[in-house]
């Protein structure tokens, strides 16, 4: 218990308190002047800032889509068919696809006269054509729906991996009542997987809300000019290109406060769950 | 398994324990003494080479040029194994930096002074603010000044007298045109477009028969960063006139913001007229590049070897080089737009100086810079290269460019963070759609996030843009 304590606190607690120092400050580690809380002042006037929070609230967005698309094909292919495994992992692929080469490959796919533009003057759609990563007002659409290609994988296995340990009896039970295949999903199965949901909604929301740089980085850096930046995009350009570490640290103790906001409500989530059980 | 042996024999023995321990220590003497040959043997030849090895010189370089001359790596690679031949008791571990790590990990060896004992940064700024951290040491201190008068655009590092960094090689910017294209478009083949008035016909006719004028790429915010170099600098007539504004000093910085918004409405007029390929957003520098050499654009504004590398692609014949038509009426209109780009200086804290130095003042012996050229097509930054040696009539020309007058990058001299934050994103918003007025507004947000963020690097930019106008 004692060394894991320890190594808790060296690892957190120093860490997130030498963040809080350092936000007190301004310029480079070897040049700073203390300048007090006006670094969180300055953050909530900084236009980049304040689009970038803004920014990581509309990828929240993609919380429900992946929920309901991958709620929906795990609901789909619970039923045993044949290729059944070899579809799930297909699926789990995009999940498991380094970074770098998804972020290529999309680069590819959504830049202006792209691969998806290609398709859609094919299909004699060029209403529909844009410069999706290059256009300020498609950006965060185009990262939003890559976020959902990538993490619908994972949302598939999680409930695959739930709807399998329902009970047969149950569903075989309300059968014999005369249940149908849509009254078995939404009486029986969604409700038995309902805190695997709710854990997998704020995941999936802690996840837009702080592990999206890959994302960012890979696909547009942040670009064009500032609008697909996020809050842990400034950080890094803040902190890492431009060597002000202060407000890089002051963004990155509102970014926590934020993420714990949700780690609370999992805990909070996770506790009454657990009291239902007991 | 010896021990086990000897204590087995040892207590297994019937006769005379005596004899048998006597044995024993017979055969535990007789080990010892080979152990201790053996060791010794072994001990003497690595007490050697630590003795060697506490003489050898080690140095640190970390190395930076692969984005401006593809194959420059593997030729200081070669020069490294050459003078590591020629001088035995030096040992030069290369470490090459790329162009996202390039600043940040030298600003962390700075912070800690340790990392490289040579290392690569881009010209002017991102030495010399360094160098006024007290991170480099001039170079001029351990080269004389008849050596380093024969280096090439050493003035984009020098500051109170003293040179901080050497060139390798320079790099210019001229404008390229696809001479069937624009044969195509009714133009003059071999007539490049020299005033902003014939640049704009030029791109009218070449738009009117379906032909993208200019393909570039902005994602990375490059671009925008090389038409501030290019036509915000022929805006003004001295370079103070930019460090006097970025360093906000008395009405000057209002000064900048009206030429800036003057520079970014031209460009944004580009845009707007459809002269620059539509996806120039989302398509990154090299990938806008390759529009040329495919035939999808007309004119590219590039660097010396792409202009050669692309003269091989579709025919010397075919391809024209020129300066970049002029568009401002500043007296720095008139200078051409070569750099040495990157610069090699010795830190702060190598232990080695004199070495260091040493090392990269052998790299500008005429058989390197010839290797440089060869291998490489780089124009080294040594008045000794041979002349000669140029044979290609295109990169004679491009060299002329590059040597014959006064030229200036004006991106050496705005501070890396603010190239960062403010030159490329701005350039960014012009590109995919944004207004000069928004761009403006971005420099200007970001001129006032610095000084308040990076009070002692604002100061010592004041201190530098004081003493350098």
């Amino acid at each position: 218990m004692g060394p894991a304590l320890v190594a808790l606190g060296v690892v957190f607690v120093y860490s997130f308190v030498e963040v809080a120092h350092y936000s007190l400050y301004a310029g480079s580690i070897g040049q700073l002047t203390y300048v007090g809380f006006s670094n969180y002042r300055e953050l909530f006037i900084d236009p980049q800032f304040v689009h970038a929070m803004f920014n990581n609230f509309r990828l929240l967005f993609t919380v429900p889509i992946v929920t309901i698309l991958s709620l929906a094909l795990a609901l789909v292919i619970n039923t045993t068919f044949r290729g059944v495994r070899a579809y799930r992992a297909i699926v789990f692929v995009p999940y498991i696809l380094p970074a770098t080469a998804m972020g290529l490959s999309f680069s590819y796919i959504l830049q202006g006269n792209g691969i998806l533009d290609g398709l859609l003057k094919n299909l004699h759609l060029s209403f529909l054509i844009h410069d999706w990563l290059g256009s300020p007002s498609w950006v965060m659409f185009s990262i939003g729906s890559v976020i959902v290609w990538q993490q619908f994988g994972f949302g598939v296995v999680v409930f695959s991996a739930a709807l399998l340990a329902v009970p047969g009896e149950t569903i075989e039970a309300a059968r014999i009542d005369g249940a149908n295949w849509w009254v078995v999903q939404r009486k029986i199965l969604i409700p038995q997987i309902h805190r695997i949901i709710e854990f997998f909604v704020i995941l999936q929301a802690i996840i837009v809300l702080s592990s999206v740089f890959t994302y960012i980085y890979v696909l547009t850096g942040g670009g064009p000019g500032y609008s697909s930046g996020v809050m842990e995009f400034f950080i890094y350009q803040n902190g890492f290109e431009n060597g002000s570490i202060g407000i890089a640290s002051a963004a990155a103790v509102v970014l926590l406060a934020l993420a714990s906001v949700l780690i609370a409500i999992y805990l909070w989530v996770r506790t009454r769950a657990a009291k239902e059980v007991n | 398994m010896n021990w086990k042996v000897l204590a087995t024999e040892a207590s297994t023995s019937t006769r005379s324990k005596s004899m048998a321990g006597r044995r024993v220590a017979h055969r535990l003497i007789a080990m010892f003494c080979v152990a201790s040959l053996g060791l010794a043997m072994a001990v003497a030849p690595v007490a050697g080479s630590a003795s060697a090895a506490a003489k050898k010189t080690n140095i640190t370089y970390w190395f930076w040029g692969e984005g401006d001359i593809p194959g420059i790596t593997k030729w200081m690679q070669q020069r490294i194994v050459t003078y590591q031949t020629l001088n035995p008791g030096v040992s030069i571990t290369l470490v090459p930096q790329s162009d996202s790590t390039i600043i940040p990990s030298f600003a962390l060896a700075a912070q800690n002074k340790s990392g490289p004992d040579i290392d690569t940064q881009w010209a002017t700024l991102p030495v010399l603010l360094p160098a006024l951290q007290g991170g480099v040491t001039p170079i001029s201190k351990y080269v004389k000044s008849s050596e380093t008068s024969k280096w090439l655009n050493t003035s984009e590092n020098e500051y109170k007298g003293a040179l901080y960094a050497m060139p390798l090689y320079v790099i210019g910017v001229p404008l390229v045109w696809n001479k069937k294209l624009f044969k195509q478009a009714g133009l003059d083949p071999n007539k490049a477009p020299t005033t902003w008035g014939e640049f704009l016909a030029d791109c009218a006719a070449l738009k009117a028969h379906g032909i993208t004028p200019l393909g570039m790429g902005n994602k990375d915010g490059d671009f925008g960063a090389w038409m501030f170099a290019i036509y915000e600098k022929q805006a003004l007539n001295s370079i103070s006139q930019l460090t006097e504004g970025v360093a906000n000093k008395g009405n000057d910085q209002a000064k900048l913001l009206a030429s800036l918004t003057k520079m970014y409405t031209m460009f944004q007029g580009l845009m707007s007229k459809g002269y620059i390929n539509s996806n120039v957003a989302s398509l990154d520098f090299a990938q806008g590049w390759q529009l040329f050499p495919q035939g999808k654009a007309a004119m590219s504004f590039t660097t010396d070897g792409n202009a050669l590398a692309w003269a091989k692609t579709i025919g010397q014949a075919n391809i024209g080089v020129g300066e970049p038509p002029i568009w401002g009426t500043g007296t720095l209109a008139k200078t051409y737009d070569a750099t040495q780009s990157s610069s090699e200086f010795i830190t702060s804290w190598s232990p080695n100086k004199k070495a260091d130095a040493k090392f990269l003042a052998w790299l500008h012996t005429p058989s390197n810079m010839v290797a440089l050229n060869k291998e490489t097509g780089a124009f080294p930054a040594d008045s000794r290269f041979p002349k000669s040696n140029i044979t290609n009539s295109l990169a004679k020309t491009l060299d002329g460019f590059d040597t014959a007058g006064t030229s200036i990058w004006l991106e050496n001299f705005i501070p890396p963070s603010i190239d960062t934050s403010a030159d490329r994103p701005a350039g960014q918003l012009i590109t995919s759609g944004g207004t000069a007025a928004s761009a403006v507004a971005l420099w200007k947000q970001q001129l006032q996030l610095w000084q308040s963020q990076q009070p002692t690097q604002f100061n010592q930019f004041k201190t530098w843009a004081g003493a350098s106008s």
